[in-house]
């Protein structure tokens, strides 16, 4: 058969090795308009679209030390939607003029038996929550503005009450490993955002 | 009181009378005792004022002139009585002159308030005041009007002074106000940030959804070499754009179609260029300039994804990329060439093309569809369908994502991909306007060489860009409302003709020309024997066979013959007429027996009734027959043979 004809849409999950690249910061509930605003006109040209999103975080305790941490995320706005299983590896130490974090991204589409199936793996849920927000974009680049709530009662995802006053702004981009092109315009992008949020590599070790 | 005439003594008394005092109850009156010559002196010296001096008598002449008779009487009474006691009251003589003088000056006043009633000596007329007696009160007002008008004259003074120096400021500073309107008028349509210092904007589709790696920024500059002694030029503009090098100029892309080019080594050129379209009077310089830097880098990128899916997707036939050109094949002997025309403006284009290219060359229509197209695809990458949810999901079509838990085969995969990209496109709308265009070539040849019958094409008015119909009718000049059975309808897409018969047949034909040539002369053929068919039913003739493809006769090389008989409606004529679209028509007539004389007499045949049948056939020489076409000519031959009532 021949080859199918090239798509100029990004391609996803193509490779195993697909990096992401992360900057975070956050934004008091105040600010939040402004910062939409801005955002609004910084990125690319949508209707603006919001999201509710219910992730669960499993582990599997290993013998080992360090336990084996999957995400598993469905919508709740959307409710047929696959839900979305990710492994996210350690952060690359790599040099230490890099702006954003990187580290290694596996993402996969499933089906709605997902906890099902990992608790018959041997994954237990550690925890889980619920974000709520609105997401941009801009060309490769993923902005999501989120704010996260507690689950007061396992399983439903109704009643809930936020964990802070402040929203989590996160950019982040998905690139096949080996490029390196994307820090350098995720740190121009960050710098435009620089009096409403800063947004910075934030290594999740050093706030163990 | 003139004192000309004899001194005349007066002497007054006064009277006796005294004042009552009391009125007592018997009508006895008491008089008040009168004054003794002492008191009433004393009295009379009370009323003497000796602070004034001599000049207040004027004044005491001014404000008592009401009584002047009554002071002119008591006047000489004291007169009297100070001239009695002169000589004992010598200290009293500076009173005595005073009165005197004040007497005097009385009767002066009297005197000349009784002329100036009476009128009769002395009238009194306005004088013209003089100046020196009101100066002090003028020079007065003429100090204060003096001020107050060098007060407003300073305020407006100091007006006009800001007003002009403003002036003075507009002038110079025309071109710092105006470059900031400038500014707004260039934000209001297109984007920009400050970095730094400076001043970037973007004029790239990336916000409209765009991956074009190019950054396309360019640069507000502020215009100052402008010398300020000199007039401004009519077309001076405050604010000027420096755009990236390598979107200079302006550019097109032309699609032609041409034969096949016999010499490959003469790909690469760069075709001649067309002339600029003027601005529009009253667009800025840096709108033109900005503009024609977009439609570069939207050329740019178009010509970028034509030559990736050019070298990347396999096809029958390779396309051809060199420089600036792709070149593919969509029918053999046919070439398709789709090149980016950039002119950097200055310098002229240097290298002669061997051949003028003919001026209807460039299909307009496709360079038009392949900017659409590629809008179309900016587009799509902004549509929603692309968001993720969950939001931490990477993007991507949501109907790719389901092929994980959908458990899609590669076939279905690759079945949700874009299938075509826009080189695909823009070759199946090429090959389509060129097939349109040359079926429209055929039916106009066809219908300008043959006159009879005669061939309509209806074209319809609304087009998709694969596909077209044209309605074909074939008819007979005077008898289209009875001949008209033959109607094709036409449906000319990418690669083929579908042509629908009114009978129901469905053919196709493929993209030769000939194909559809020997169709449509085939078709005119039996449209002459069709009309036959109804002419008889007109004329009262009965019809005893036809055939649309006859067996019979000579092969024909383009479609069958056909044959039709009629015979007339007493059944003595017969009429043959077999139509080929080679051969040509070849009519022949059934004679009764009676009126034929070839036929031997034989002895076999006794009653006379068989000589009314029909005999022998004759040919009729078509091309000496009157009339104009096939119909009319048979309808006259049918005219002929019918026997008068």
């Amino acid at each position: 058969m021949e080859a199918p004809p090239v798509s100029v849409l990004p391609i996803t999950g193509g490779t195993i090795n697909m990096m992401e690249y992360l900057l975070q910061g956050s934004v008091l509930d105040q600010a939040l308009e402004s910062l939409l605003h801005r955002l609004r006109g910084l990125c690319d040209n949508m209707e603006p679209e919001t999201f509710a999103d219910h992730e669960l975080v499993y582990l599997l305790k290993g013998q080992q030390g360090n336990p084996f941490l999957l995400r598993a995320r469905r919508s709740l706005s959307h409710p047929t939607v696959p839900w979305h299983l990710r492994y996210l590896g350690q952060p690359e130490v790599g040099d230490k003029s890099r702006h954003a974090l990187v580290r290694n991204c596996v993402d996969v589409a499933t089906s709605h038996s997902l906890p099902d199936f990992l608790n018959e793996m041997g994954f237990r849920m550690d925890h889980e929550f619920v974000a709520k927000g609105h997401i941009f974009r801009r060309g490769v680049l993923k902005v999501v503005v989120s704010k996260l709530s507690r689950i007061l009662v396992p399983g439903n995802t109704e009643n809930t009450e936020p964990l802070s006053l402040s929203y989590l702004v996160e950019l982040s981009v998905l690139v096949p490993a080996g490029q390196d092109t994307m820090s350098e315009d995720m740190r121009s992008f960050a710098e435009q955002l620089k009096p409403l949020v800063h947004l910075e590599k934030i290594d999740p070790k050093r706030h163990m | 009181m003139s004192g000309s005439g004899p001194a005349v003594r007066v002497s007054i008394e006064s009277s006796c009378e005294k004042q009552v005092q009391e009125v007592s109850l018997d009508g006895m009156e008491t008089y008040v005792p009168p004054l003794s010559m002492s008191q009433n002196l004393a009295k009379l010296a009370q009323r003497i004022d000796f602070g004034q001096g001599s000049d207040s008598d004027e004044e005491g002449a001014e404000t008592e002139p009401r009584d002047p008779q009554e002071w002119g009487k008591q006047e000489p009474e004291e007169d009297e009585a100070t001239v009695k006691f002169q000589p004992s009251l010598w200290p009293w003589d500076s009173v005595r002159n005073n009165l005197r003088s004040s007497l005097t000056e009385m009767c002066v006043l009297y005197d000349v308030l009784s002329v100036v009633k009476e009128k009769k000596y002395m009238a009194l007329d306005p004088v013209s005041q003089d100046p020196s007696a009101g100066k002090t009160p003028q020079v007065f007002q003429l100090i204060s009007k003096k001020k107050s008008l060098a007060t407003a004259a300073q305020l407006l003074l100091k007006g006009a002074d800001k007003l002009s120096k403003s002036v003075a400021e507009n002038q110079e500073n025309r071109r710092q106000r105006d470059f900031n309107s400038e500014l707004l008028r260039l934000r209001s349509q297109w984007k920009l940030r400050k970095v730094g210092d400076k001043i970037l904007g973007d004029l790239s589709y990336r916000s409209a959804g765009s991956l074009f790696p190019h950054a396309g920024t360019f640069e507000v500059i502020k215009n100052t070499d402008i010398d300020l002694d000199k007039k401004l030029p009519e077309d001076y503009c405050p604010l000027n754009v420096q755009i990236p090098s390598d979107l200079e100029g302006s550019a097109y892309i032309k699609v032609s179609i041409q034969k096949q080019a016999p010499d490959i080594g003469d790909l690469g050129t760069v075709s001649l260029f067309r002339r600029q379209p003027k601005a529009k009077a009253g667009t800025q310089p840096w709108h033109v300039k900005l503009e024609a830097a977009q439609n570069v880098l939207l050329c740019k990128e178009i010509f970028a994804q034509l030559s990736r899916e050019a070298v990347q997707i396999k096809s029958q036939i390779p396309h051809i990329v060199v420089k600036n050109q792709i070149i593919s094949q969509p029918f053999p002997g046919l070439q398709l060439s789709i090149s980016l025309c950039h002119s950097t403006g200055e310098k002229k284009n240097q290298r002669a093309s061997p051949e003028k290219p003919k001026p209807d060359d460039h299909l307009y229509v496709l360079e038009h569809n392949l900017h659409q197209l590629m809008r179309e695809f900016h587009k799509q990458t902004l549509s929603s369908i692309v968001m993720p949810h969950p939001a931490s999901a990477p993007f991507g079509h949501k109907r790719q994502r389901m092929a994980g838990p959908m458990a899609y085969d590669k076939a279905e995969i690759s079945n949700l991909q874009q299938n075509e990209g826009l080189l695909e496109k823009i070759i199946k709308q090429a090959k389509h306007i060129f097939l349109r265009s040359r079926t429209a070539r055929t039916i106009d040849s066809l219908a300008s060489r043959i006159e009879d019958p005669q061939i309509q094409a209806h074209w319809s008015n609304i087009n998709d860009v694969y596909e077209s119909s044209v309605k074909v009718l074939i008819t007979s000049q005077g008898y289209e409302q009875i001949c008209k059975s033959i109607q094709l309808q036409l449906n000319i897409g990418v690669e083929q003709i579908r042509v629908v018969h009114r009978d129901g047949r469905v053919i196709t034909l493929s993209h030769q020309e000939q194909e559809l040539q020997d169709f449509l002369l085939s078709q005119m053929s039996q449209h002459q024997v069709h009309a036959v068919q109804q002419l008889a039913k007109v004329m009262g003739w009965h019809v005893l066979s036809f055939s649309n493809h006859v067996g019979l006769g000579s092969v024909e090389s383009i479609g069958n013959a056909s044959a039709i008989t009629v015979a007339s409606s007493n059944g003595e004529y017969a009429i043959s007429v077999r139509n080929g679209p080679e051969s040509g028509c070849k009519v022949l007539v059934q004679f009764p027996r009676s009126q034929s004389k070839e036929l031997p007499k034989s002895d076999v045949i006794q009653d006379g009734k068989w000589n009314h049948l029909r005999g022998p056939y004759k040919e009729v020489h078509w091309s000496k027959m009157e009339g104009r076409n096939f119909v009319y000519k048979m309808e006259l031959l049918m005219a002929a043979l019918t026997p008068c009532p």
